[in-house]
């Protein structure tokens, strides 16, 4: 077994590094609040300066403008950013639907929005709860119906992130209104400045604004902005399910290193010697290295094209509880000072605990909750009976 | 990056499993844990034709030459099948401190311990339990006379040498004797893990110049990256028995029927399998990932192996007190398996340094002052 970076890996992450070294995380504009999955503020500025990079398309084939690079290149972008602390809230999302793009957009789609995507310009919303489609997607109730060139979409998604500040957005719809379930949807994408598109912000717990609500009135969508054919939705979403997952923690681990490093900082300078918080800390160092492995684990084998929903799943669940666990660990060490927002006068370690302890909160909710995270890992992972669906 | 196994590995894996179908089952791990000898001499034996007591002894001593990613192959196995065997501590950490030492009596027993002939024990503990140099105190001085009390000493009734960590004038000094050194007496103690502990009393004990394994103040030179090893040794094997627990359940929940259906499609079931195998994987790569780092000579492998150590320990702990909650009430008896794992857990978790112990090591390497 060997777990080192390749040469190529190796010379990557230093020319990563050097990025960041000359182009400070801290210099660029932020305009979206970090939602404390470790991808950072959402920052258009530090996106685009990805995309002069080429590093927002660094896995594509090289016909659409890529690198073709190999996904472990990926992740080491991801994990050295995150790392840094650097301001790319909006490029996971723009690497999944990129991706989803490649793999089942049409033509025009492909060459009018990739670009956009490689440049920074282009930046995405997933439309795929709605208010009463949560755990149970396929209970939505958006629906599109052709009418001539265009899809002709009506309904609303929720928890959609940074939706209102993005350009683009991919809704999951009932394209068949005649189908149930799973059959008869399609993934669209739509143009935020669509008229009939209506996005309105939802003010979290933290204060700030992350998700949004999106209305659509009889948003007229050009025919070919469908993914693949009509009825394929629900089979991409699960095939992308676990890249996605996957994708949208893999940098978790290096970010908790981080939150953990600045409370090693703080401990050493206000408590030193303090025998709990020196034994919790350390242990809670071991679980972030597992928590690594994990998704180390899970890289190689979807690199490989070997099932991994259950160590994608397990990844993710670990990912955001142990998140919650750290961060709360995190207010217990600052004591009285934890509450004190960023900002505040006597605020300690820059106020970022308590933000991103709040954060953590929604973490083990979206994406899948915790909930549907092990009935995945116990039923697809490990073959266990699926609990028997209620008629009617 | 590459995590698959090796065709040595790979090798390693299929022989053990399938042997340890046929020698090994639950019924007789049970019937040697409730031996008071507790030890299957005889299986050494057969183990000993298939070369895993000279695994990672060198050719040229008679051993199989093999690779530490080959031992943690095994230990996973030997885990899986909860399998009681001096092999952490002879085949592991004594083979390891004597190849360590070199020198004509360590060259002399090498060949021995890989032909299954002889099994050395390590006395290390005493009064204050810890596996930690602050706490060896038992004064030792070669040539000289030895006095003085090592306890919870695995398998002193089957070994024929010991290795001894005492405190000479000038350090830490390990000293190999053969258990059979006038004065060297083994009291049992009785352990709910099933392993055979003992108190070894030295009284008045000679020990000669070449007793001593390198140089007087050198013991841990020699055995430090030997215990390191045997951390990372029962971290392995942790991860297999908690692999097995996670099969048990897994099984169980899907044939158990409660309710007209089986208990595993609950969801409250689902949900702590789920927990189990996550904190198996989770395990598993990080000991895999310290092995890497072990033998790519990393500067911080000693820091991985104390990680993954300290976690295996908690989450393979974790996964058996859950497991019984998976496993209901059956999993409660003395003749269903779940409790030996549980047990070999807890003994492996104590085992080569306690989770304290390592959380120390990881404290420093994240910079706590």
């Amino acid at each position: 077994m060997d777990f080192a970076r390749s040469d190529s890996e190796q010379a990557f992450a230093d020319e990563v590094r050097a990025f960041l070294r000359a182009h400070p995380p801290e210099t660029f504009a932020e305009d979206g609040t970090d939602a404390g999955y470790g991808s950072g503020a959402h920052s258009h500025a530090f996106t685009r300066a990805l995309g002069e990079r080429g590093w927002l398309s660094l896995c594509w084939p090289r016909e659409h403008g890529g690198q073709a690079k190999p996904m472990g290149h990926l992740l080491i972008l991801l994990e050295e950013l995150a790392a840094a602390g650097a301001p790319f809230g909006p490029v996971p999302g723009c690497l999944q639907v990129s991706d989803s793009i490649i793999r089942h957009g049409s033509e025009t789609l492909q060459r009018e929005i990739l670009p956009q995507v490689a440049r920074g310009e282009a930046t995405f919303w997933q439309g795929y709860s709605e208010p009463d489609a949560g755990s149970d997607l396929l209970a939505l109730k958006t629906h599109a119906r052709l009418d001539g060139d265009h899809w002709v979409l009506d309904g609303r998604k929720i928890w959609s992130s940074h939706a209102g500040i993005a350009t683009h957005g991919t809704v999951l719809a009932r394209t068949d209104a005649a189908s149930t379930r799973q059959r008869g949807l399609s993934m669209l994408m739509v143009d935020n400045r669509l008229p009939g598109m209506d996005i309105r912000p939802i003010r979290s717990l933290t204060g700030q604004v992350y998700h949004y609500e999106i209305f659509m009135d009889s948003v007229r969508v050009p025919r070919e902005w469908i993914m693949g054919k009509p009825g394929e939705g629900f089979g991409q979403l699960l095939k992308g399910l676990d890249t996605d997952r996957f994708w949208g923690r893999s940098y978790k681990a290096p970010f908790l290193r981080r939150i953990l490093g600045s409370l090693v900082e703080h401990v050493n300078a206000e408590r030193p010697g303090d025998p709990v918080a020196r034994r919790r800390l350390a242990q809670a160092a071991t679980e972030i290295a597992a928590l690594r492995a994990l998704f180390h684990r899970a890289a190689w084998l979807i690199e490989r094209g070997l099932p991994a929903t259950g160590e994608v799943s397990a990844a993710k669940l670990m990912a955001d509880e142990l998140g919650q666990r750290v961060l709360s660990l995190g207010m217990e060490l600052l004591g009285p000072y934890g509450v004190l927002r960023a900002g505040s006068p006597l605020a300690r370690l820059r106020g970022e605990i308590e933000h991103q302890y709040q954060t953590s909160w929604g973490h083990t909710l979206a994406g899948g909750t915790s909930e549907i995270q092990r009935t995945t890992i116990a039923v697809r992972g490990l073959g266990l009976p699926a609990e028997p669906r209620p008629r009617g | 990056m590459d995590l698959s196994l090796s065709s040595a590995q790979q090798l390693v894996q299929q022989s053990a499993r399938a042997f340890l179908r046929e020698h090994c089952p639950p019924e007789r791990v049970q019937a040697l844990a409730l031996d008071p000898r507790g030890f299957a001499g005889d299986l050494w034996k057969e183990v000993a034709t298939l070369g895993w007591p000279g695994l990672l002894i060198p050719a040229e001593l008679g051993g199989g030459g093999g690779s530490v990613g080959e031992a943690l192959v095994l230990l996973e196995e030997l885990g899986r099948a909860c399998c009681p065997s001096p092999f952490v501590a002879s085949a592991v950490v004594a083979t390891t401190t004597l190849l360590a030492a070199g020198g004509r009596r360590a060259h002399a027993l090498l060949p021995k311990l890989a032909l299954g002939e002889r099994i050395c024990a390590l006395a290390l503990l005493e009064e204050a339990g810890r596996l930690e140099p602050g706490a060896i105190t038992m004064a030792v001085a070669a040539p000289g006379r030895v006095g003085g009390r090592k306890l919870l000493v695995a398998d002193a009734h089957v070994a024929t040498d010991v290795i001894v960590l005492g405190r000479g004038a000038t350090g830490l000094t390990a000293l190999l004797l053969p258990m059979d050194r006038p004065g060297i007496q083994a009291r049992p103690l009785d352990s709910m893990t099933g392993e055979k502990l003992f108190e070894l009393t030295f009284t008045d004990v000679e020990a000669r110049a070449d007793d001593v394994l390198g140089s007087a103040g050198g013991g841990l030179a020699v055995m430090e990256p030997a215990l390191r090893l045997g951390a990372l040794a029962r971290s392995a094997e942790m991860v297999g028995a908690a692999q097995r627990v996670l099969e048990l359940c897994v099984e169980h929940a899907r044939v158990r029927v409660q309710g007209g259906r089986p208990i595993g499609s609950y969801q409250a079931v689902q949900h702590a399998c789920a927990d189990l195998f996550r904190d198996v994987e989770s395990a598993r790569w990080l000991a895999w990932e310290a092995a890497w780092a072990l033998e790519a000579g990393r500067p911080d492998a000693d820091v991985a192996i104390a990680t993954a150590k300290a976690y295996c320990s908690e989450a393979a702990l974790r996964v058996a007190r859950r497991g019984h909650q998976v496993m209901g009430a059956i999993g409660y008896s003395e003749e269903h398996p779940l409790h030996l794992f549980h047990k070999r857990i807890l003994a492996a978790g104590l085992d080569m340094g306690e989770p304290a112990l390592h959380l120390e090591t990881v404290a420093r390497a994240i910079g706590l002052g």
